[in-house]
């Protein structure tokens, strides 16, 4: 006879725990309160057998019977029960026993729990079912689970615990996908693009986190409906007011507080979003502040509009509006070169505006419209009496698009379209209409338009095999009034006598560019719960960010492509591989990908940007190249949820012009700054109980090169470092560990208004990350310094409230 | 004069926990040594100096080798030839010295040939003397520096301003350099030890401090001069500027100095106000940009600009350091009045240890007055428009 040993140590388990229940009914029934109850699927409301109850943490307990049942006898007093059954959730609570206790429990299967983790279930979904690759949709729910900086819920930092996403260090003004530049992510919230993502200058990210109801980063296999960027887009959608009940909610952290209400004014018709973000950080300087930076001021504030009107079943009409503001004033400092001035204030933001309309003409085909407007402007001035400047520079997006939707039959689902881009780049004014001793600059205005016709549709060939094919047609033109600098070919710009200009009238195409990007990818199911997956995709860039920076500044000069600077082109390969376990709880993933980017901007050494007419003479182009390897454990349900993953990436760039000038790097490939080869992220959540849950992450990155010298030269009494190739060395490497602590309804009274409070530390065991190394000319030589930052550990304590 | 940090850092600063901690472990990863080219010209009387060095290959130490017996000559538009000679090889090898009546002129067209010895050749981009305007009112002003403590030499000092005017034609650069003389009366100072008369240096007996080092319990011996004698300060930090907003208008309020309140007694300075190209502008700016953004979250890329203005005509390839630096200059004196405005601030005046030493008896053989030997960083020519 052959004996099962999984079930013969079961049936001596449940024949000693039999024992035991026995012994105490013998020995205390008759003395001793009794706790019993039933055991149910919180779902089903089948009671569940074999359920264990342990009492006060001890390993022994009882379990339950075919029908659920259990029964225990205790003695008088407090006692804590947790009930546990494979592939549920367990259950804790604290009971007093006075007498005969009775307590039904409902437990929940875990699989039909929400999922905890920022990379939503969705997106499992897409991963298994759908040919999508190399997207990650997002769920704000997740991603306020993580600890975040300060205890502002942070967008930006939370999508760098994902593989493939990084960024050059701490106080980075944006995020590198996939070996990506800052300006090839293309933003946007409800389809307004968003310019700079950061508040105080790279610290923290601009979205309200409360307006957000989805995120979806596209880090490769970008459907041909966008364009424009040639790394990622990161698709923010913004909720929709709730048309039936009010909401309130918000917050109260150390660095700002959060406003976010929903407001039906016409039930089932009508409704408005607002939510709001506000810094107070003035204090702190003023109080804490050395003298020096008493008068410094640095603020910051969001708001987020949302009008949804729905006037019947078909159609959707909603009105976008986002806000975002910085001020600083700093005393006696000041970046505008070659310019004496005592004290300096920043101003930027975004005043972004978008319509949609949204109609179905039948339950198959839908059609969106979209009217966009957002400019993103910035200011620098310094209130001096006679060295007065104002300097303003803008980016101006204006975008009209219209998609179709169509599913025509059960295998085909099309997505069709059309959109107009015009940007509007005022690259830079000084002191128009201000009397001061600095002169008046304004720079010629940039201005283009890109057409661009769209399709993809998704084809179910078999059972197993799904493509989704696309082309996206482009076609930039950069155009007039604009003058056109001419210089003397054979040379380089930099160097080139200017030989005379060529003007266009208004309306004139100055210079046009174009061309096809096809877009694929294709799913194999290997087999119900796997898949296997390839994608390529081609997209254009006309737009540029011009920043020498390590980080692009706020305040740094956008460029419209033109006769000098050619259009950035990508073509991007990858392949991928994902498995589900144990009813998608489970999921894990490999990536790999492969980018090559041509007409990537560098600049000459010592390049002068700022209010330059003939930037051309400062800028070179070269290509760049980035490939890796993501590897992802996900769980995605359950009282422990979370991932571990791991990245090989690495992001090259080769500049390597025809003259020693036009080289950087002797012409060789050298790493960019973020190019950091290995990754590890770890995010762990523990949900106890609804009121209580813990989160861990943990990230860990090789530490970003930088440029380390060769010798160093003596010139005019003062020592200066050689410098042959450019970012030869690394950084110490970057590691992290990260802690929240949410506590949920502390009265656990349910009631309309409900608190939590969020505890966090940020670096935990207070790690001395470093961000750069530099040299000092010191009197043995050069000496090596590094900066850290937040090199202690970061508390903060939160309070969020929500009334419905 | 060295800019403050870039607001950006100090804003972040502000807010959060930076740190700047020295790097112990830092492996240099290559090494290579570059021929440097120093080399200046103005409308000053001369000698003009062009000094040829290789530079070090290492990032820890200040070895850097002269460029012997190399051939140097300066040709200008006019068709004048200058040579410049290696005329002192043992104290300064590799400084090549024009006669010292030569003087540029304003508006000449230069171009700097070198030939070494192993027949290498180089020449310099033609470079066209600017013209530098005149300094107009100096002013001063006692400042502050409430972040630095009492009796922190950073904390209090006074700030050298100057005002010009800048000419109708566009893009003119100027640089500002400084020169300070400090009256001394001590010539040496021997920490442990005497001076030797014949050498002129100071001796310590060895062996009997801690290991082997200067006994510590010899106290410092302190050497009178034996006449008039100057220390020499000089602005190292670069300063330019270019009148890309200011042009043809009056440039005020510029700061070029900061004089240190380590004493009440009215201080010397000497201010060189100069004209210079538009090559030298550019690469001393980026060099200056470069050490403002370093150790910032918004550094510029670390880099060094090569053969700015001066290229082999023997190996199209190489590599050179430095500038031929063509510039007109106009001088001016000012005294600082160190009671001036100063409030409750007390100058942090710098400590002498040990004692003078002096013979005893006072008859010769025995010396105690050490003599006041020229240098770069001292002098016993009275400085131009001294007042005693």
């Amino acid at each position: 006879m052959l004996i099962n040993p999984n079930s013969m140590s079961k049936k001596i388990f449940l024949l000693l725990v039999f024992c035991i229940t026995t012994f105490f009914t013998f020995a205390q029934n008759i003395t001793l309160p009794k706790l019993s109850g039933i055991v149910t699927d919180a779902n089903t409301g089948q009671p569940l057998v074999g359920a264990a109850i342990s009492l006060d943490f001890k390993k022994s307990g009882v379990i339950t019977n075919a029908s659920g049942y259990y029964e225990a006898f205790l003695p008088v007093g407090e006692i804590i029960i947790k009930v546990s059954n494979v592939g549920y959730k367990p259950f804790r609570t604290k009971v007093v026993i006075r007498g005969d206790y009775k307590l039904d429990i409902q437990l929940e299967d875990v699989s039909k729990t929400l999922e905890e983790v920022i990379v939503s279930s969705e997106a499992t979904k897409k991963n298994i079912q759908t040919p999508s690759l190399g997207v990650t949709s997002l769920s704000i729910k997740g991603i306020k689970k993580l600890p975040a900086m300060m205890g502002e819920v942070d967008i930006i930092r939370s999508l760098q615990t994902l593989p493939g996403v990084s960024s050059v260090g701490e106080g980075s003004n944006g995020i590198n996908v996939r070996g990506g530049a800052i300006d090839q992510n293309l933003i946007f919230v409800d389809e307004t693009p968003i310019f700079n993502p950061t508040h105080l200058f790279g610290l923290f990210s601009v979205f309200a986190s409360d307006a957000i109801r989805e995120l979806e980063l596209y880090k490769g296999g970008v459907p041909s409906r966008f364009g424009g960027r040639t790394a990622s887009i990161l698709d923010i959608k913004m909720a929709e007011p709730n048309l039936e009940k009010f909401k309130l909610q918000g917050g109260i952290g150390p660095v700002s507080n959060r406003l976010m209400t929903e407001v039906p004014i016409i039930k089932e018709k009508l409704a408005v979003l607002v939510a709001g973000r506000l810094s107070y950080n003035d204090f702190l300087f003023k109080w804490f502040g050395p003298a020096n930076l008493q008068n410094t001021r640095a603020n910051f504030t969001d708001l987020a509009v949302k009008v949804f009107y729905r006037p019947d079943k078909n159609n959707s009409i909603s009105l976008t509006s986002y806000l975002s503001n910085d001020f600083y004033q700093v005393d006696s400092l000041f970046s505008l070169e070659n310019v004496v001035a005592k004290q300096t204030k920043f101003d930027y933001g975004h005043q972004n505006f978008a319509v949609h309309w949204g109609h179905y003409f039948s339950p198959k085909v839908y059609m969106d419209v979209v009217g966009v407007q957002s400019t993103y402007n910035t200011r620098t001035y310094a209130p001096d009496s006679v060295n007065r400047i104002d300097l303003k520079n803008s980016i101006g997006y204006k975008n009209l698009k219209a998609t179709i939707d169509y599913q025509p039959t059960e295998s085909h689902h099309t997505n069709f379209g059309i959109s107009l881009v015009r940007y509007d780049i005022a690259p830079g004014t000084l002191n128009q209409g201000i009397i001061s001793r600095v002169s008046p600059i304004d720079l010629a205005k940039e201005q283009s338009l890109e057409i661009a016709a769209f399709a993809d549709d998704e084809f179910k060939v078999s059972k197993k095999f799904t493509i989704q094919y696309g082309l996206r047609f482009v076609q930039f033109y950069n155009l007039g009034p604009f003058t056109t600098t001419k210089y003397q070919e054979g040379l380089p710009l930099s160097t080139a006598p200017v030989i005379g200009t060529e003007t266009f009238e208004s309306g004139k195409v100055v210079k046009s560019y174009g061309g096809f990007e096809p877009r694929i990818t294709m799913k194999f199911s290997t087999s119900e719960t796997s898949t296997l997956k390839f994608g390529y995709n081609r997209m254009q860039q006309f737009v540029q960010l011009l920043s020498n920076n390590t980080t692009p500044l706020p305040t740094s000069r956008w460029k419209i492509s033109d006769e000098y600077v050619k259009p950035q082109v990508s073509d991007f390969v990858s392949l991928g591989f994902f498995k589900t376990l144990k009813e998608s709880i489970w999921e894990v993933s490999a990536e790999t990908y492969y980018r090559k980017t041509q007409n990537i901007v560098e600049y000459l050494s010592g390049a002068k940007l700022q209010l330059n007419p003939t930037i051309e003479t400062q800028l070179l182009q070269g290509e760049g190249k980035a490939y890796g390897m993501e590897l992802m454990l996900t769980k995605r349900r359950g009282e422990f949820s979370g991932w571990l993953s791991y990245t090989y990436s690495r992001a090259l760039q080769q500049i390597n012009g025809a003259t020693a000038a036009e080289k950087i790097s002797n012409g060789d490939w050298f790493p960019t700054n973020y190019d950091k080869p290995h990754n590890v992220n770890m995010m762990l959540n523990i949900q106890p109980t609804k009121h209580h849950s813990f989160s861990f992450t943990f990230a860990y990155q090789t530490g970003r090169p930088y440029s380390s010298p060769v010798g160093l030269f003596r010139l005019a009494d003062k020592t200066y470092p050689v410098y042959e190739s450019r970012n030869n060395d690394r950084i110490r490497d970057y590691h992290r560990l990260d802690f929240s602590w949410t506590i949920n309804n502390p009265s656990m009274k349910a009631q309309r208004w409900e608190g939590s409070w969020t505890f966090t530390v940020y670096n935990l065991y207070g790690r001395k990350n470093p961000y750069s190394v530099y040299f000092k000319s010191d009197k043995a030589g050069l000496k090596a310094y590094e900066l850290g930052v937040f090199a202690a550990p970061f508390v903060s304590l939160t309070y969020n409230f929500k009334f419905l | 004069m060295k800019k403050q940090f870039p607001i950006y850092f100090v804003l972040i600063l502000g807010l959060i926990a930076s740190c700047i901690t020295p790097l112990t472990d830092f492996q240099q990863l290559d090494s290579k040594s570059f021929l440097t080219v120093e080399s200046s010209l103005s409308d000053q009387l001369g000698p003009h100096t062009v000094q040829l060095t290789f530079s070090s290959a290492s990032v820890k130490s200040n070895f850097i080798q002269p460029v012997r017996k190399a051939t140097v000559y300066l040709t200008d538009d006019k068709g004048i030839r200058e040579n410049f000679l290696e005329t002192n090889p043992t104290t300064a090898a590799g400084v090549y010295t024009s006669s010292p009546n030569f003087r540029g002129k304003v508006g000449n067209t230069y171009v700097l040939h070198i030939e070494t010895t192993d027949g290498k050749k180089y020449v310099s981009n033609p470079e066209t003397m600017p013209d530098a305007p005149e300094i107009q009112t100096p002013t001063y002003q006692f400042d502050v520096k409430t972040n630095y403590s009492v009796g922190d030499p950073r904390r209090a000092g006074f700030n050298v301003f100057v005002n010009l005017q800048d000419s109708p034609k566009l893009g003119e650069y100027y640089q500002w350099y400084w020169k300070h003389y400090e009256p001394i009366y001590i010539c040496a100072t021997c920490p442990g030890g005497t001076y030797n008369f014949a050498k002129n240096i100071c001796e310590t007996p060895k062996g009997s401090g801690v290991g082997g080092g200067a006994p510590t319990d010899v106290p410092t011996l302190n050497y009178l001069c034996d006449g008039s004698c100057w220390d020499i300060q000089f602005g190292v930090e670069i300063n330019v500027f270019a009148d890309t907003y200011y042009n043809g208008q009056k440039i005020t309020g510029k700061q070029i100095a900061r004089a240190p309140f380590d004493g009440r007694s009215p201080y010397y300075l000497q201010i060189e106000q100069r004209g210079i190209t538009q090559s030298a502008y550019d690469y001393q700016q980026g060099i200056a940009n470069q050490l403002q953004n370093s150790g910032t979250f918004f550094d510029v890329p670390a880099e060094t600009r090569f053969n700015t203005n001066m290229k082999s005509l023997t190996n199209s390839t190489e590599k050179i350091l430095g500038i031929f630096n063509v510039f007109a200059v106009k001088k001016k004196i000012i005294y600082i009045d160190r009671e001036k405005g100063i409030g409750q601030e007390n100058p942090v005046v710098p400590q002498i240890t040990g004692e003078i030493f002096s013979c005893n008896p006072p008859f010769p053989p025995c010396k105690d007055r050490v003599p006041c030997f020229e240098s770069k960083l001292r002098t016993k020519i009275k400085p131009e428009g001294w007042v005693n």
